[in-house]
């Protein structure tokens, strides 16, 4: 399990991204710069952090940081 | 024992009293907007972070920040600020490489300009002298390849017979596209080795097959190793030996989802090499090794144990620091300087390498050894002083953490290399960095750490004689300017690519550049060799010139520090002034660039009769009337031949 703020921190951290807080809701499409690259280094830092696999094949169809913050907390 | 005089900065983060380590400042430099034009104070920190526990991690998360920089505006806030343009093309995804390749340029000052290519799109981007690997100007095309880019071609079931197939058809297509390159593009190009995975081997349950299959794979990596003896402008990474250092070769997922075929660590150690051979691309290579004694060089203190208690042999540690001193003379052999500084007495650390039964290195090996009580930062300066070189070519190595800590914190420009009380790690560091990498050796690579040594003679005899005049006379220098052939090609654009201080333009050359002047009958590419009653200096500099429908222009003079104020420069120009006499050429011009390194030439042309004929901040323009030439020295004899 990981709170919302260690995931944010995760993603400021991990992947040097300026985001906005309503990034988090927002449609890739629509996020500073984002490519599949950051999902999957991402995830990798989230493991690492909660020492938990993650399917990462679900992972890939969600479109926001939200919806894959909330399969990873499910 | 020593005074503290100056307190090094604590490396260690977990230090709360210390500074933040440096990804955080690095950190707090972008969210105050102060990264572009703090740019300067990155490769120190990023010097700092390599050295830490999860410094290629941390290098990586370094370079994800600075890839974000706009390399323009960094270079407009910078001016001066070292830049290489570097293009990628590759088999699987490449965007995982720009992080770490900014990062391990950034560590090098070196500021990146990255051109990334399409996913599976190198044959493409090869083949099209459109694409961005062909850009005019560019440095590096670095053409990123995985097995996949062989395994890709075979039917959905395969035998090692169709495999040996693909693995020849590839290497013959890729052969040609190398030569396609070579004859249109204008930077090095960079290939690499295929690292096979298990689960290629694997795939074939039948051992004699398998056998085959490594059979045909290493056949197919040496062709690729191959190319690099036959192009000059083609440099092949073996990644054989950056997989051996561990770690998966990538990560399944991330291989499957993102066809990431090579993993972040493996492409952070790739990136460690291309960093360093940029530095040879820019002229940075390190030129000189400072090492510590205690403790680095043999087991025990000196001043404490005595020259029986001190060991590089026998014991079980005194070999571990027996082979660290093989590593520093293989390192010599191969025209690295060797010096010493040494918290000790001289007498004493002379007396040992000289006679110690243990030492590999004697005191023949090194060009300076400084065995006294100054702080080291100023015996590097000494040493310095004394060969004629920036610090910023040097490499220090010590097991003292206060030493390291003191070099890196008052001299940045120092690559230090932290040794610890573990001698048998030492190799490993040394070796962890490409510092000392060069394109190709030259004879007077191999001979260079002598010719240093019989400078310290020169030495003695300009100490012993009354004047600078009267010691010129005795020395008996004779100068020979030819043009050059095959054999001094390679020292010749060594030289363009080394020499910083006296360097008129600081134009780089590779090999095949010079070659290309070299076939031009409108160019004049000329080498000046030097030598005296000491001893032969080899080839020592070089004169580029081109005809232009005016007259003669110099693009470039250069020549090595270890003969600068002699009369061979000002004998150079007076013989390419009467060539031009000769030849009925119109007046000779020429320039000089500024470089933070080359201040000392800025009134050489005027000091030979050069009038100023314009130019600006970024280069000054000088033309020769030829009317009244330049006398050649008296004291010197001069041969031309060209």
């Amino acid at each position: 399990m990981i709170t919302e703020t260690a995931f944010i921190q995760i993603v400021r951290d991990e992947l040097a991204l300026p985001l906005a807080e309503t990034d988090l809701e927002n449609d890739f499409d629509k996020v500073v710069s984002w490519d599949s690259l950051h999902l999957l280094r991402l995830i990798a830092a989230v493991e690492k952090e909660t020492g938990k696999r993650v399917s990462v094949g679900k992972l890939l169809s969600e479109r926001s940081l939200r919806g894959i913050y909330t399969l990873l907390a499910a | 024992m020593s005074t503290v005089v100056n307190t090094p900065r604590p490396t260690s983060a977990a230090d709360p009293s210390g500074p933040a380590a440096p990804l955080d400042r690095l950190r707090a430099l972008q969210s105050e907007g102060r990264l572009v034009t703090e740019y300067p104070s990155v490769a120190p920190l990023l010097a700092e972070l390599a050295h830490g526990d999860k410094g290629a991690a941390d290098l990586v998360r370094a370079g994800q920040l600075l890839s974000r920089l706009d390399p323009e505006e960094v270079a407009a806030a910078n001016p001066g600020t070292l830049t290489v343009s570097v293009a990628v093309a590759g088999h699987s995804t490449v965007g995982a490489l720009a992080a770490p390749l900014t990062a391990e340029l950034a560590r090098h000052g070196i500021l990146l300009r990255l051109a990334l290519g399409d996913f599976d799109g190198y044959l493409r981007e090869l083949q099209d002298t459109g694409s961005q690997l062909y850009a005019p100007g560019l440095d590096l095309a670095l053409v990123v390849l995985d097995a996949q880019a062989v395994f890709d071609e075979l039917p959905v079931v395969w035998r090692v017979e169709d495999l040996e197939k693909a693995a020849g058809t590839k290497l013959a297509q890729l052969a040609k596209l190398v030569e396609r390159y070579v004859e249109h593009g204008t930077g090095t190009l960079v290939l690499n080795t295929l690292p096979l995975h298990r689960l290629h081997t694997h795939q074939l349950v039948d051992l004699r097959s398998r056998a085959a299959l490594g059979v045909a794979w290493r056949e197919f990596n040496a062709g690729l190793l191959r190319l690099a003896a036959v192009h000059e402008r083609v440099v092949v990474i073996d990644l054989d030996p950056l997989v051996a250092l561990g770690g998966a070769l990538n990560e399944p997922r991330m291989a499957s989802y993102a066809k990431a075929n090579l993993g972040d660590e493996l492409l952070g150690r790739y990136a460690r090499e291309i960093g360093h051979l940029a530095r040879t691309l820019r002229g940075r290579a390190k030129k000189v090794l400072v090492l510590d004694l205690d403790n680095t060089l043999w087991d025990g203190v000196l001043g404490d144990d005595g020259a029986d208690g001190i060991a590089a042999a026998t014991t079980f540690r005194g070999e571990a620091f027996g082979n660290f001193q093989k590593i520093a003379k293989q390192i010599g052999s191969q025209g690295v300087l060797l010096a010493v500084s040494s918290k000790n007495d001289q007498e004493p650390v002379l007396e040992v390498l000289r006679t110690h039964p243990d030492m590999v290195l004697r005191d023949t090996d090194f060009v300076r050894v400084n065995a006294n009580w100054n702080p080291k930062d100023g015996n590097l300066r000494d040493i310095a002083a004394k060969l004629n070189l920036g610090v910023d070519s040097f490499v220090f190595a010590d097991d003292s953490p206060f030493e390291t800590g003191l070099v890196a914190s008052s001299l940045p420009e120092v690559a230090v290399v932290r040794l610890d009380e573990e001698p048998a790690l030492h190799v490993e560091r040394l070796l962890a960095d490409g510092w000392f990498d060069v394109r190709e050796l030259t004879a007077e690579d191999r001979a260079r750490a002598a010719l240093y040594r019989v400078e310290s003679d020169r030495q003695d005899l300009l100490d012993s004689s009354g004047s600078l005049e009267e010691y010129l006379e005795q020395l008996g220098v004779q100068v020979k300017v030819a043009a050059v052939g095959e054999a001094d090609l390679a020292r010749v654009a060594q030289l363009t690519l080394r020499t910083n201080q006296f360097n008129l333009t600081t134009e780089r050359l590779q090999p095949a550049e010079v070659r290309e002047r070299i076939e031009d009958p409108d160019h004049l590419v000329l080498s000046v060799r030097s030598g005296d009653r000491f001893g032969d200096n080899g080839v020592v500099g070089a004169l580029f010139a081109h005809r232009t429908p005016q007259g003669l222009h110099i693009d470039n003079l250069l020549l090595s520090c270890r003969v600068f104020s002699r009369g061979i420069e000002q004998a150079t120009v007076t013989s390419v002034l009467a060539y031009a006499v000769a030849q009925g050429l119109g007046p000779v011009t020429a320039a000089y660039r500024p470089t933070k390194k080359n201040h000392r030439v800025r009134d050489f042309w005027p000091s030979l009769g050069f009038e100023p004929n314009g130019g600006d901040e970024e280069e000054l323009s000088f033309s020769h009337p030829l009317a009244e030439l330049p006398a050649v020295p008296s004291h010197l004899r001069l041969d031309t031949d060209f």
